[in-house]
């Protein structure tokens, strides 16, 4: 290529330049007039707004509340608004929870925990035409006082929890005001699965959902997993505390290891070290010995399995029994199965609607449950599922797959979702568990599944400080460890036995969900510490 | 079998079972054709025209007696697998399966039963009697093991009784007579004459069918009939107590007639009574 070529080139280039210029500046040129008139019009409107607006008073932003008064103003649940309510004018504390305006009126619907209203602010002698757009530009999830007044709708709102009444607004005053942009929208976090993929709509993934929780925790879904799951606690307890139970309280940082030294957390104890509990365990099993007959534990358990399933947390709520019996540990499984019954029972009378709830998003067939609950022998479950074409030993521990068959075996046959299965093969079991009297090869434990996944490990435990040793010795175990648990047994023990279950699994697996994240608030497992 | 379930587990097993189902199948179906062939057979020999038909004119088989009969549960519902052969049996409160209970005390009698009551979560309440309904809890009831048959009955929401056995080979049967001569052939005593077998599960058709969902007319025209097959023999099937006693007996007590009976019918009812096996019925009337 010569120069003159490339001096060419360059010329047309900036020629060219020039055009593009000139047409850029005439473009912002017509940009800059059209923002100038819209900035005109947008003061003449302001000035309009200023002038005439007569319904200044009625809306704006509250200043923060610092507490300064005590009104004496009494706000109205949104689940309390019903058509009994009907022309009455009221106050509401709720979030709004979608905003749509439409000309001059605008539609809002208001939630409070898991209920929702239709909201109705039009341009009248009571709103103006700034207050309707003020309250359409409100941003979502931004709490809101307003007073209405409740109206019956012919039509019922099907969006909404309220569908009879809807409220037509004459004051709205923002409390506190919501950034504009959500990390995740509420609609699109409560779409049942599936339905999204149809209509190629969003959905949240867990991870967005769990790095957001505060936010995901407000879905209707979430409220009710939630409130279910307090259900669940106060009905373990009330049934217990009827039974006759105490509960205790043992603590956590413990000097060795309950079940095995491999998945157990260490923190650094001053100059030592200690472990988080595994289970209560021994504590338990002491407060058996210090004669208090019947008790049970709420509190918080840890595993340091690095496990990441469906169904593995590694810190979630234990509900642990323990129970000192007469001649038969079948006395506790009873005691046990029947405190769940309770359990189930009493979510299905009185939690009705959160189940309706999250079976709107998560589907599934509802729990079934035998009264007395169903109780079958391990070798019973083993020719189950050998007519069933699995093969296994006589002494075999059941797989998870296995396990998750025989409960759809069981189902099949029986139609319940809640079993026990007992007499375990002792070699499958911890050294503290009872060796069955009649068959050396078996062992007096016992586990309770839901929904075919395990919920309840459990057994009548040695209490005679020799049998003890030598099981502990069998195991290979360094009897120096575990020396003040042996020698609890040493001053009279009563025969006992007893079970944990997990309030997140137990809360999974009757709602009939996937995953136990979805019912632990917040989730700790091998790779999520936050939030 | 399950594999018609969405699981995970079983993926790579699925085409043999397949296969295999449909083995099954094919051969279900020649069995069932050879079923028929014989029952059409028989049917032209015996050429028996109903149920009514003069019993005492027929010829009698070796006939057995409910306690005398001979029955091996392994010969009967195949081998042993080392678990309990548990009967389930799916009930509505709202009608007890009176006849079922009468079968339970006989198979009691002969065999070490494990029995239990359950209430499943889809009924809320079930009257007390009901859920005594079996006898007291058994005493050993803590080995399952211990036992040779189990026999649980669910009070549950179903619209027909159900029974439910051998899950992977067997589909659950349904109807209360059904039940009834499964459980009765556990006994290993019902008539070996194909003619008696056949007027026994004719007088339980009508009493099903008739006495139970019959209109009034019906019922009462079943109670004449009864009345004139009591008036010639002791039991329905002649001299031996069967199951045809059994249901009937169930039927017309369930029905409420008893006092209301022709003279024959209630001397038979009485004689049910008597044998003791009846004892578990008659808290259920009330």
């Amino acid at each position: 290529m010569t120069k003159e070529n490339v001096q060419g080139a360059s010329e047309e280039e900036q020629q060219a330049q020039s055009k593009k210029a000139l047409k850029k500046q005439q473009k912002e040129a017509e940009k800059a007039a059209k923002k100038a008139e819209k900035q005109a019009k947008l003061a003449s409107e302001q000035q309009e707004a200023e002038e005439d607006d007569f319904a200044m008073d009625r809306y704006g932003i509250c200043p923060m509340v610092q507490s300064q008064q005590k009104l004496d103003r009494a706000l109205v649940r949104v689940q309390d608004l019903t058509p009994e309510k009907a022309e009455q004018q009221i106050w509401v504390r709720a979030r709004i929870h979608t905003s749509r305006a439409k000309g001059k009126q605008c539609f809002l619907v208001l939630r409070h925990q898991q209920f929702t209203v239709q909201a109705l602010l039009a341009v009248g002698d009571r709103a103006s035409k700034q207050m309707v757009k003020f309250a359409a530009n409100l941003t979502k999830e931004s709490i809101i006082d307003v007073e209405a007044v409740v109206k019956k709708v012919e039509q019922k709102i099907e969006s909404c929890s309220q569908q009879d009444v809807e409220l037509h607004v004459e004051r709205i005053f923002v409390i506190s005001q919501s950034e504009a942009r959500l990390p995740l929208q509420l609609e699109d976090a409560v779409r049942p699965e599936g339905e999204g993929d149809e209509e190629g709509r969003a959905t949240v993934n867990q991870d967005t959902r769990l790095d957001n929780r505060v936010i995901d925790l407000r879905t209707t879904t979430s409220q009710a997993i939630f409130r279910l799951q307090s259900g669940v606690c106060q009905l373990f307890r009330d049934t217990l505390i009827n039974k006759g139970f105490v509960e205790i309280q043992t603590p956590k940082i413990i000097s060795a290891a309950s079940e095995g030294g491999a998945n157990v957390f260490t923190v650094s104890y001053f100059k030592t070290s200690a472990y988080l509990a595994q289970s209560p365990q021994l504590y338990k099993q002491m407060c058996i010995c210090a004669d208090f007959d019947k008790v049970f534990c709420v509190g918080p358990v840890f595993r340091a399995e690095d496990s990441n399933t469906h169904r593995h947390l590694t810190e979630f709520v234990g509900l642990d029994i323990e129970m000192a019996f007469n001649y038969h540990y079948h006395e506790v499984i009873d005691s046990i199965t029947d405190t769940m019954v309770q359990i189930f029972k009493g979510l299905r009378d009185r939690f009705q609607t959160e189940i309706q709830t999250v079976n709107k998003q998560y589907p599934s067939e509802p729990f079934k449950f035998l009264e007395p609950t169903l109780r079958l022998e391990y070798k019973e479950a083993v020719a189950m599922l050998r007519a069933a074409g699995v093969e296994m030993g006589d002494e075999e521990d059941l797989s998870t797959p296995n396990e998750k068959l025989l409960g759809r075996l069981v189902k099949e046959k029986y139609d319940t979702d809640f079993f026990v299965l007992d007499k375990y093969p002792l070699a499958v079991r911890p050294f503290y568990t009872m060796p069955d009297p009649n068959n050396a090869k078996y062992s007096n434990s016992y586990d309770m599944f839901m929904r075919g996944e395990e919920i309840l490990s459990g057994a009548q435990r040695v209490h005679d400080a020799q049998l003890l040793t030598e099981r502990a010795m069998h195991h290979g175990i360094d009897l120096e460890k575990i020396k003040a648990y042996i020698d609890s047994f040493r001053y009279g023990a009563p025969p006992h036995a007893g079970g944990g279950i997990g309030l997140e699994r137990v809360t999974m697996l009757y709602l009939g969900l996937h995953n136990v994240r979805q019912t632990s608030m917040f989730p700790r497992d091998p790779k999520r510490l936050t939030p | 079998m399950h594999h018609t379930r969405k699981d995970d587990d079983m993926n790579g097993e699925v085409d043999p079972a397949l296969k295999a189902l449909e083995e099954r199948q094919d051969e279900v179906l020649r069995r069932l054709y050879e079923i028929k062939a014989t029952v059409e057979g028989l049917a032209k020999t015996v050429s028996t025209p109903d149920a009514d038909l003069d019993a005492s004119t027929l010829s009698r088989g070796p006939a057995e007696s409910v306690l005398r009969g001979t029955a091996d549960l392994d010969s009967l519902l195949g081998k042993d697998l080392g678990a309990l052969r548990d009967i389930v049996i799916n009930a509505s409160p709202a009608c007890p399966p009176l006849c079922l209970l009468v079968l339970h005390a006989l198979l009691c009698q002969r065999y070490q039963v494990l029995s239990s009551v359950h209430v499943h979560s889809s009924v809320s309440a079930v009257p007390p009697p009901l859920l005594s309904c079996l006898g007291p809890r058994h005493i050993d009831g803590y080995a399952r093991q211990h036992f040779q048959l189990g026999f649980t009955l669910i009070w549950k929401d179903v619209s027909e009784l159900q029974m439910k056995f051998n899950t992977q080979s067997m589909c659950p049967i349904e109807g209360e007579a059904n039940v009834a001569r499964f459980l009765f052939r556990l006994l290993g005593a019902e008539p070996q004459d194909p003619v008696a077998a056949t007027q026994m599960d004719c007088w339980i058709d009508t009493a099903v069918f008739q006495l139970s969902e019959g209109g009034s007319k019906e019922r009462a025209a079943v109670l004449r009939s009864l009345n004139a097959a009591l008036g010639r023999s002791a039991w329905l099937l002649g001299q031996e107590f069967s199951l045809a006693d059994i249901v009937c007996a169930c039927c017309v007590l369930r029905a409420g007639q008893t006092t209301s009976a022709p003279v024959n019918v209630q001397r038979w009812l009485k004689s049910c009574q008597n044998l003791g096996h009846f004892d578990c019925v008659y808290p259920l009337l009330q």
